[in-house]
C-alpha cells in the first residue's frame, strides 16, 4: 500500500547531550532507550520498503554541522543524515556510530534546524505528510524567543510534531480511548520516576505542552509519549498509520432510494509483505534452482503427458466432469456489478458476532462534500441505532468479484458516525455441530465451592479498572494497541542477519515478550485464586493415551502405511521424502515401544524392494543417511536381527545401486551388471 | 487430506500461505471416510399422507436424503452413502433376506444416484415405487440391521464414522412378535459394539410416535449424555434440520491446553463452525480419456541436474541491495514465541468487546476430557460464572508451534434448543479474534452532519416496513450454486442447468410496494429539489468500465524501464505493466508486486 501520494517526510531529532546518558543503576539510559525506539521505527520503515524519506538530526553533539549554524547560533546540532529513503546504512549508524555527546543544545533550536531541513529538502517533491519526532530528556536550557515563529511555521507548512520523553507526563483531561491505559501501564516500565525531575526539565515539560497545545489543542497532549510506552506500542508513531483506498458506491433501499456513500477498510489482517525466495545453498542464487511440474497418467509406468494434452475438469461427487476455461467463463455466475443494496432490516441480536466472516471491516460514510447524502445516511444510522436494528445488505466490490451478504450496523462516535459493514456466512459456510449439554450432566456439574472459587478468580484477574466517581471504566489491557510481535521479531532477525551474517539468530527481545504478558499486578492478584482452583478441581493429565491409541491405529495395518509412503514417494519430491522419513521414524519408534519389531522389519524390507524397483536411490540415500535400519536385538530383545545385519542391510545394496547408476551413466550395459549381482 | 479440507479452503490467492496453517490437524488425513446408510421403512403406512396437500412421510424421507446427497457432493464427496428400503415386496441384498431392498450400495454420491432418487419423488414416485419394488407384508428388523452391517463391512476404504439413519413412522414394528423384537435388540447391540451408530428419524404418526414402546433400546447414540431426543417430525423442514445436525461429524481443529497460569491447565477442543466454502479446485484430465492425471513437481539444480534436498537450499529476501539469507528452519523458528495453547490474560466486561473490531471468523471452544481429566467441570464452572457475571476471558492464542500468538476473547455461550429440541447453539465459548494495532487502519472520515428527528423518524418508518427475521442459513452462495448446477447438468446430460434463485439480490419490487410513498416523503425531507443521488457516481462508474476494458496495453521500452530502475520509480508502474515487462525479458517473478519489482531491479542492475 505504499503509494507515492501517501509519502511522508520524517525528521528524527535526537538529543545525544550529556544528560541523556544518565541513568539509575540497573536501568537503561534515556540515550539507549531513545536509540531503541528509533531503531524500531527505522527498521519498520526499511522493511516496509515504502517511499517515505527519513532524516536524522542530532543535538548535543560535540561538533556542529547544519545549514543555519553561525558564530554563536545553532551550535552543537548535527544533521547526521539528510532526507532520503532509510536503509541499512542508517540502521548500522544508529547501532554503532551514534555516540553520546558531552555538550548540550537547545531543543527548540534543534527543532528549527529540522524545520529548515524539511522545508528545503522537500522542495519540488510531493509529500503527503511532513513530520518531526523529537527524542529528548529536556535537561538542557532553551530560549523561548522564537517560539511564536516556530509554531506559526509548523502550522503554515503543515508539519506535525511528536515528542518522546524518558518519563510519562500527566495528561490532564485526556479523553478518548487512547492514552488512559498506557499511563497506568507505565508503572512497570523502566522510566525516570516523575519525582526525580529537575527544575529545568519541569520547565521543558511546560514548554513541550505549550507547543503541542498551540498546534493541536487538547489532542496535542496525546502526542507526547514516554520511551517505554512507545516501545510497547509502536502504533504511537503517527505516520505508521495506513490509509485505505476509498470505495464509492450508492447504498440502495428498494429501487427508488439511494444514498451516495464512500467506504474504507478499517480493519484487515496485516500480513508480512515479502515472501522468501528459495536459493541454492552454495551460490545463494535463485536462478540455480528450477522447479518442474510434469503430468503423468495413473498407470504403472506413470506415462508422462504434455500439458497441452490435458484439460480442466471438476469433481461432482463421484463424477469427474471435463469443463474447460471457456465453458466455465460462459456458464459462470454473473454479478451485476458493484453494489451496496439493503435486502432488509432485522434486530441486531439476530446477527451475532460468531457469524462474522471475511477478512475485512468496512466503514461506510456519506460521499465527501455532499451534505444531502450525509443527512440521508445520518437518518439511517440513527434510525437503526434507536431501533436497535441492523441492515442486511448485498455487497459487491465490482463486476469481477463475487457478491457477499453482510451486515451493516451503526457506529456513532463524538467526531463521526458511520455504518460498519462485515460479511455474513452463506448457508454453505456453516457447520452445524452438536455438543453434549454441560448443564444437566452430573459428571461435570461444579459444586458451590468450585463455583465460588471461579468467581473469585474472575474478580481478581479483572482487566477493568472502574472509576466509581466518574462512572467510567478503563481497559488495563487494550489489545488493539499492541503491535503484532511477528513483524517486530522478523525485522529484528533480518536486521541482525544483515549486519552479522555469520551469527545465529538473536533471542526475542524482552520488551516484545513482556508486551504479550498480562499486567504484572493482574497476574499477582490471580495467584491465590488459581491455587485455590488447583486444590478444588481435580485435574489429572491422561498420559499420552490418546497418542498411543492413534499410534496403534495408525500402524495396525502396515500395508496402509506402505501405501501412504509409496504415494509420497511417487511425487518424487524431496519434501515428501522428508515426510516419508518422518512417518518411517515414527513407525520405528512405535514399533520399538510396542515390541512390534517384526512388523517394522518386514515393512522396511518391503520398502527397500519398492525403492529398488522404482529406482528411488535418492530416497534410499536419505534412509541410509539418517541411519534408519532394521530393529536389532539390542533395541528389542525379541528381534532376530543383529547390529551387524542391520548395518549390512543399509550398506551393500546401496553400493550396488550406485554402481548400477554410475555404470548406466557411462553407457555400460545394465543387464550385464545385474547378472553379476 | 480429506475431502472437507480441500473444499473448505481459506480465502484464495494472497491469503493462502498464511491461512493454510489453520487447516485441521494432522490426524485427519488418516481418519478415513464417513459413511452413512439411509434406512427407509417402505411399508404402506409411509405412503399415506394425512392431508391432501401434505407430503407423505416417504416423500419427505426421499427429499431429505436427496438433499443430503447434493450437500455431500458439495461439501465432502469422498464420504459414502447408501439407501436401503425395508418392508418391500421385492428383495435385493447379498444374503437374500426377504423384504429388504438395497437401492444404492455404500458409495460416493454422484449425479446418477441423485437422479435415481428423483424417480421416487411425489405421486409419480409412489407409483414408480409400487411398480418397481412394491410393499411387502412383513420384515424382521434384525435382518434389516444385519444387511446394513454387511454393507459397512463390504467397503474397502477405511471408514472413520459409520452411521445408520432410520426413517419410519411405526413406533412398534414387532409388537406382536416378541422373538423378533428381542432379536432386533440383540442385533442393535451388536452394531453398537462394532462402532455403528443408529439414529431414529421418526416421522409423524397418527396418535403420536412413542419411542418407549420399542426404539428406546434400539437407538445407539454417540454419546449417552447428549441428552437430546428429537421430537417427531411432521414437516420436511424439521426433518431436514435434524438430519443435517446429525449428518456432519464434528471435526476438531486443535486440542489445546487452556492455561490459567503456569501450573493449572485444562484441555479444550477448538472447532470451526463457520468457514468459507469455495468452489472446488479443478483437476487436470488427460484429454484422450478424461482420466485424471497426477502432477509431479521436482526441484533440481540447473547446472548439475540433480534433485535438491531441503538442505541444499536456503531462503532469501532482498532489501535495497542487501541479500539476507536464512536457513529454512530459521524462517520457521523466527515465528516461534511460545508453546501452543491458550493462555489466560484476564477478564473483561462483555460490553467492552467491540463489534467493529472484527478480524477473522470465530472458532468454538468446548472441553476435552480425554487429555486432562476434570477439564469439563472446570470449563463448566468458568462458563457458568462468565455468563452470570457477563464477562469474557482474554487469552493469548497460539494454535501450534511456530505460529505467532494473537489475542482472542472467549465469549461465553449458553446452550440453546428450539421447540423441536434441536440444538441451536451448543454450550461453550466463542473464540473471537482481536486485532493488533497493525491491523487497524486510519480512515479519513466524512464530517459529521446530523439528521433531525423528523428525518430519522421517517427512516425509522422505512426500516420498520422492511423488517425480517435473519437466519444465518437464509442465503445460499449464488456462485457456488451456479457452479454445482452446471456440473449437475453436464453430469446428467441435461440441456440446461437447473435455474437457481439468487437470494442475495434485493427483492426490489416487493420492497418498493411495501414502502409505498415513504421513499418520496423521505427524499423530500433530506434531499434538495435539484439533487440527484445517482448523478455523479454512476457516470464515473461507466467511465471506469470503459477505461478498464479499452485500456491500451502499456509496453515500456528498455530505456524507460532502465530509467525507472535507476530512479527507483519502478514502483509507480502497475502490476500488469510489471508482469508484461517481466515477460518481455523472460524473467520469472512472483505474483506480488514487490517480487516483480525485485526481479526487474535485479535484472537491470546486472545488465
Amino acid at each position: 500500500m505504499a503509494r507515492s501520494w501517501n509519502k511522508a517526510a520524517v525528521v528524527l531529532c535526537m538529543d545525544v547531550g550529556l544528560a541523556m546518558s544518565n541513568s539509575f543503576p540497573g536501568e537503561e539510559s534515556p540515550f539507549e532507550l531513545a536509540k531503541k525506539v528509533i531503531t524500531m521505527f527505522v527498521q519498520r520503515q526499511v522493511f516496509a520498503e515504502n517511499k517515505d524519506e527519513v532524516a536524522l538530526v542530532l543535538f548535543g553533539t560535540d561538533g556542529t554541522e547544519n545549514a543555519l549554524a553561525g558564530e554563536d547560533q545553532y551550535q552543537n546540532i548535527t544533521v547526521h543524515r539528510h532526507l532520503m529513503r532509510p536503509d541499512f546504512d542508517l540502521l548500522e549508524d544508529i547501532e554503532s556510530k551514534i555516540q553520546p555527546g558531552s555538550q548540550q543544545a537547545d531543543f527548540l533550536d534543534a527543532l528549527i534546524v529540522c524545520m529548515d531541513l524539511i522545508q528545503k529538502e522537500t522542495l519540488g517533491k510531493k509529500f503527503e505528510k511532513k513530520h518531526i519526532e523529537v527524542f529528548t530528556d529536556l535537561s538542557s536550557p532553551f530560549s523561548r524567543d522564537q517560539l511564536d515563529i516556530i509554531i506559526h511555521n509548523l502550522k503554515k507548512s503543515g508539519i506535525s510534531l511528536q515528542f518522546f520523553l524518558p518519563f510519562p507526563i500527566v495528561k490532564k483531561g485526556g479523553t478518548g480511548d487512547r492514552g488512559d491505559g498506557s499511563l497506568l501501564l507505565d508503572d512497570h516500565g523502566p522510566s525516570f520516576p516523575p519525582k526525580g525531575i529537575t527544575e529545568q526539565q519541569k520547565e521543558g515539560i511546560q514548554m513541550v505542552k505549550k507547543v503541542m497545545m498551540s498546534l493541536e489543542g487538547e489532542d496535542g497532549l496525546e502526542e507526547i509519549y514516554s520511551f517505554s510506552e512507545s516501545l510497547r506500542q509502536l502504533c504511537v508513531f503517527k505516520k505508521m498509520e495506513r490509509h485505505s483506498m476509498p470505495w464509492s458506491c450508492q447504498l440502495t433501499i428498494g429501487s427508488n432510494l439511494s444514498i451516495k456513500i464512500v467506504a474504507y477498510k478499517s480493519i484487515t489482517q496485516e500480513k508480512v509483505k515479502k515472501s522468501w525466495t528459495v536459493v541454492d545453498a552454495r551460490t545463494l542464487k535463485k536462478e540455480d534452482i528450477q522447479k518442474e511440474t510434469v503430468y503423468c497418467l495413473n498407470d504403472d509406468d506413470e506415462t508422462e503427458v504434455s500439458k497441452e494434452d490435458t484439460i480442466q475438469g471438476f469433481r461432482y461427487g463421484s463424477d469427474i466432469i471435463p469443463f474447460s476455461k471457456v465453458d466455465e467463463e460462459q456458464m459462470k455466475y454473473r454479478s451485476e456489478g458493484k453494489c451496496f443494496s439493503v435486502l432488509g432490516f432485522c434486530r441486531s441480536s439476530q446477527v451475532h458476532m460468531k457469524y462474522f466472516m471475511g477478512n475485512q471491516v468496512l466503514k461506510v460514510f456519506a460521499a465527501k462534500d455532499d451534505e444531502a447524502a450525509a443527512v440521508a445516511l445520518s437518518s439511517l444510522i440513527h434510525a437503526l441505532d434507536e431501533l436497535d436494528m441492523v441492515a442486511v445488505v448485498r455487497y459487491a466490490y465490482d463486476q469481477r468479484t463475487n457478491p457477499q451478504v453482510g451486515v451493516a450496523f451503526p457506529l456513532i462516535k463524538d467526531t463521526y458516525e458511520c455504518l460498519v459493514y462485515i460479511q455474513l456466512p452463506f448457508m454453505e459456510d456453516l457447520r452445524q455441530y452438536m455438543f453434549s449439554s454441560l448443564k444437566n450432566n452430573r459428571k461435570c456439574t461444579p459444586t458451590e465451592a468450585q463455583l465460588s472459587a471461579v468467581d473469585a478468580l474472575i474478580d481478581s484477574m479483572s482487566l477493568v479498572q472502574k472509576d466509581e466517581e466518574e462512572g467510567t471504566i478503563e481497559d488495563l489491557f487494550p489489545t488493539s494497541k499492541i503491535p503484532n510481535p511477528q513483524f517486530q521479531r522478523l525485522f529484528q532477525c533480518l536486521l541482525h542477519r544483515a549486519l552479522h551474517p555469520q551469527e545465529p539468530l538473536p533471542p526475542i527481545q524482552q520488551h516484545i515478550l513482556s508486551m504479550l504478558d498480562p499486567p504484572t499486578e493482574v497476574t499477582a492478584k490471580g495467584q491465590v485464586p488459581v491455587s485455590k482452583i488447583k486444590t478444588l478441581f481435580p485435574l489429572t493429565e491422561v498420559i499420552k493415551k490418546k497418542n498411543q491409541v492413534t499410534g496403534q491405529d495408525l500402524f495396525q495395518d502396515n500395508h496402509q502405511l506402505i501405501n501412504h509412503i509409496e504415494q509420497f514417494l511417487d511425487t518424487n519430491e524431496t519434501l515428501y521424502f522428508m515426510k516419508s522419513m518422518d512417518c518411517i521414524k515414527a513407525f520405528r519408534e512405535e514399533a520399538i515401544q510396542f515390541s512390534e519389531e517384526q512388523r517394522f522389519n518386514n515393512f522396511l524390507k518391503a520398502l527397500r524392494e519398492k525403492v529398488e524397483i522404482k529406482q528411488l536411490n535418492h530416497f534410499w540415500e536419505i534412509v541410509v543417511h539418517d541411519g534408519v535400519t532394521l530393529i536389532t536385538k539390542d533395541e528389542v530383545p525379541g528381534s532376530s536381527v543383529t547390529t551387524e545385519e542391520a548395518k549390512k542391510f543399509l550398506a551393500p545394496k546401496e553400493n550396488a545401486n550406485t554402481d548400477t547408476a554410475a555404470a548406466f551413466e557411462e553407457g555400460g550395459d545394465v543387464d550385464d551388471l545385474l547378472e553379476l549381482i | 487430506m480429506s475431502g472437507w479440507e480441500s473444499y473448505y479452503k481459506y480465502q484464495g490467492d494472497e491469503e493462502e500461505e498464511q491461512e493454510e496453517g489453520l487447516e485441521a490437524g494432522g490426524d485427519d488425513s488418516y481418519s478415513g471416510r464417513d459413511s452413512l446408510i439411509f434406512l427407509v421403512d417402505a411399508s404402506r403406512a409411509l405412503f399415506e399422507s394425512q392431508d391432501e396437500d401434505e407430503l407423505t412421510p416417504f416423500d419427505m424421507s426421499i427429499q431429505c436424503i436427496r438433499s443430503v446427497y447434493t450437500n455431500k457432493i458439495i461439501s465432502s464427496n469422498r464420504d459414502l452413502l447408501a439407501v436401503v428400503f425395508y418392508g418391500t415386496k421385492k428383495d435385493k441384498n447379498s444374503v437374500n433376506f426377504k423384504n429388504i431392498y438395497i437401492l444404492q450400495e455404500l458409495d460416493n454420491p454422484g449425479a446418477k444416484r441423485v437422479q435415481e432418487l428423483d424417480k421416487f419423488k411425489g405421486q409419480e414416485g409412489k407409483k414408480y415405487f409400487q411398480d418397481q419394488i412394491g410393499h411387502g407384508s412383513d420384515y424382521s428388523l434384525s435382518e434389516v440391521l444385519w444387511v446394513c452391517a454387511n454393507l459397512f463391512s463390504d467397503v474397502q476404504f477405511k471408514m472413520s464414522h459409520k452411521r445408520i439413519m432410520l426413517f419410519t413412522n411405526e413406533d412398534d414394528p414387532h409388537g406382536d412378535d416378541s422373538a423378533k423384537a428381542s432379536r432386533a435388540r440383540t442385533k442393535a447391540g451388536d452394531l453398537r459394539d462394532t462402532g455403528i451408530f443408529l439414529d431414529l428419524m421418526h416421522l409423524k404418526k397418527r396418535g403420536g410416535f412413542d419411542i418407549s414402546l420399542f426404539y428406546r433400546d434400539i437407538i445407539v447414540a454417540e454419546d449417552e449424555d447428549i441428552g437430546i431426543h428429537f421430537e417427531e417430525s411432521s414437516k420436511l423442514e424439521d426433518l431436514l434440520r435434524k438430519v443435517r445436525a446429525k449428518e456432519t461429524r464434528k471435526r476438531v481443529f486443535y486440542w489445546l491446553k487452556l492455561k490459567l497460569n503456569k501450573d493449572v491447565a485444562l484441555t479444550v477442543g477448538i472447532y470451526n463452525m463457520v468457514q468459507k466454502a469455495y468452489r472446488p479446485s479443478p483437476v487436470r484430465l488427460y484429454c484422450e480419456t478424461n482420466e485424471p492425471v497426477k502432477t509431479k513437481t521436482r526441484t533440481f539444480n540447473v547446472n548439475t541436474g540433480s534433485l535438491l534436498l531441503p538442505s541444499d537450499t536456503k531462503r532469501s529476501q532482498i532489501y535495497g541491495h542487501r541479500q539476507i539469507v536464512l536457513e529454512k528452519e530459521e524462517t520457521e523458528e523466527l515465528k516461534w514465541f511460545d508453546e501452543p495453547g491458550l493462555i489466560l490474560i484476564g477478564f473483561k466486561l462483555l460490553m467492552m468487546l467491540k463489534k467493529h473490531h472484527y478480524l477473522r471468523p470465530s472458532l468454538f471452544v468446548y472441553p476435552e476430557e480425554s487429555l486432562i481429566n476434570g477439564s469439563s467441570t472446570l470449563f463448566s464452572a468458568l462458563l457458568t460464572k462468565c455468563l452470570e457475571k457477563e464477562v469474557l476471558a482474554v487469552c493469548r492464542y497460539a494454535p501450534r508451534q511456530n505460529t505467532p500468538p494473537c489475542f482472542v476473547a472467549l465469549v461465553p455461550q449458553e446452550e440453546e434448543l428450539d421447540d423441536q429440541k434441536i440444538q441451536l447453539a451448543p454450550p461453550g465459548f466463542q473464540l473471537i479474534f482481536l486485532p493488533y494495532a497493525d491491523d487497524k487502519r486510519k480512515v479519513p472520515f466524512t464530517e459529521k452532519v446530523m439528521a433531525n428527528s423528523e428525518q430519522v423518524d421517517k427512516m425509522k418508518a422505512i426500516v420498520q416496513k422492511l423488517r425480517f427475521k435473519y437466519r444465518s442459513d437464509s442465503f445460499k452462495n449464488p456462485v457456488l450454486q451456479q457452479h454445482f448446477r452446471n456440473m449437475e447438468a453436464l453430469a446428467l446430460d441435461l440441456m440446461e442447468p437447473e435455474q437457481t434463485v439468487d437470494l442475495t439480490l434485493p427483492k426490489t419490487e416487493v420492497m418498493d410496494k411495501r414502502l409505498g410513498s415513504l421513499v418520496d416523503e423521505f427524499k423530500e425531507l433530506v434531499y434538495p429539489p435539484d439533487y440527484n443521488p445517482e448523478g455523479k457516481v454512476t457516470k464515473r462508474k461507466q467511465n471506469d468500465e470503459s477505461s478498464g476494458s479499452k485500456r491500451p496495453k502499456v509496453e515500456l521500452s528498455e530505456e524507460e524501464l532502465k530509467a525507472h530502475v535507476s530512479k527507483g520509480t519502478l514502483g509507480k508502474l502497475t502490476v500488469p505493466a510489471l508482469k508484461e515487462a517481466c515477460r518481455m525479458y523472460g524473467l520469472k517473478g512472483g505474483l506480488k508486486k514487490q517480487e516483480l519489482l525485485d526481479v526487474l531491479t535485479e535484472h537491470f542492475q546486472k545488465a
